[in-house]
């Protein structure tokens, strides 16, 4: 069963190397809220396995000036998006 | 006692991101408090702190009041010394020319002394 991760802390939070411990191949990891620092972050993102799917809501990162600063290896996503992905994996699991 | 020896030196510590609750713009409404009053302020972003100065914030799409614009006004309201941690920026990837106002970069020791050398100290 695949899960979809949403972090909505910064990375001082230290939620990402907890989350990843639990982590499987399949699942993604959503950052919203301030977890969206993640994605500004290259070393930080390069510690995720390949195989897991990354992305950070749209909204979030505009509001933190954040929208031009996003590294590649995050997609940016909708809150359509969002949605749609609650629905692709099994379950949500947040970390907060 | 006159005017001048009532004045003490109030240093504001923010270390929090601007979005994710309410700590930062505490943090901004007593410096300016303080400021009204006339003391000496020292505002020092700590940590995470330093993304409440990143040009280019836009709180619309959340519905939230865009902290950065408040960040730029801080001298019109007689907050000039605006302290950056560096360790905090360079572990952000950013610069001072990331951010939306000029500020005094210290490091460490040169923190801890402006610490040490003030009244008081809030810590948000």
């Amino acid at each position: 069963m695949s899960s979809l991760h949403t972090i909505s802390k910064s990375p001082d939070s230290r939620l990402l190397e907890q989350c990843l411990a639990l982590c499987s191949d399949k699942d993604a990891i959503l950052f919203i809220e301030d977890g969206v620092y993640h994605g500004v972050l290259a070393e930080t993102l390069a510690k995720i396995p390949a195989a897991i799917a990354v992305y950070a809501l749209r909204e979030d990162l505009q509001a933190r000036g954040l929208q031009e600063r996003i590294d590649a290896r995050a997609k940016t996503a909708s809150m359509k998006k969002f949605v749609e992905l609650c629905g692709d994996y099994d379950k949500v699991i947040s970390w907060f | 006692m006159s005017k001048r020896a009532s004045k003490k030196q109030f240093t504001f510590i923010s270390r929090a991101a601007p979005y994710g609750g309410n700590r930062p713009q505490l943090c901004l409404d007593i410096a300016l408090a303080a400021s009204v009053f006339e003391q000496q302020v020292n505002y020092l972003f700590v940590g995470d702190g330093v993304y409440q100065l990143l040009k280019g914030q836009n709180a619309e799409p959340i519905h939230a009041k865009t902290l950065g614009n408040a960040m730029a006004t801080l001298d019109l309201y007689g907050i000039d010394n605006v302290i950056v941690q560096a360790e905090a920026l360079v572990a952000r990837g950013l610069t001072p020319e990331d951010l939306l106002l000029p500020v005094l970069v210290l490091s460490g020791p040169d923190i801890s002394n402006l610490i040490a050398r003030s009244d008081a100290v809030f810590n948000l």
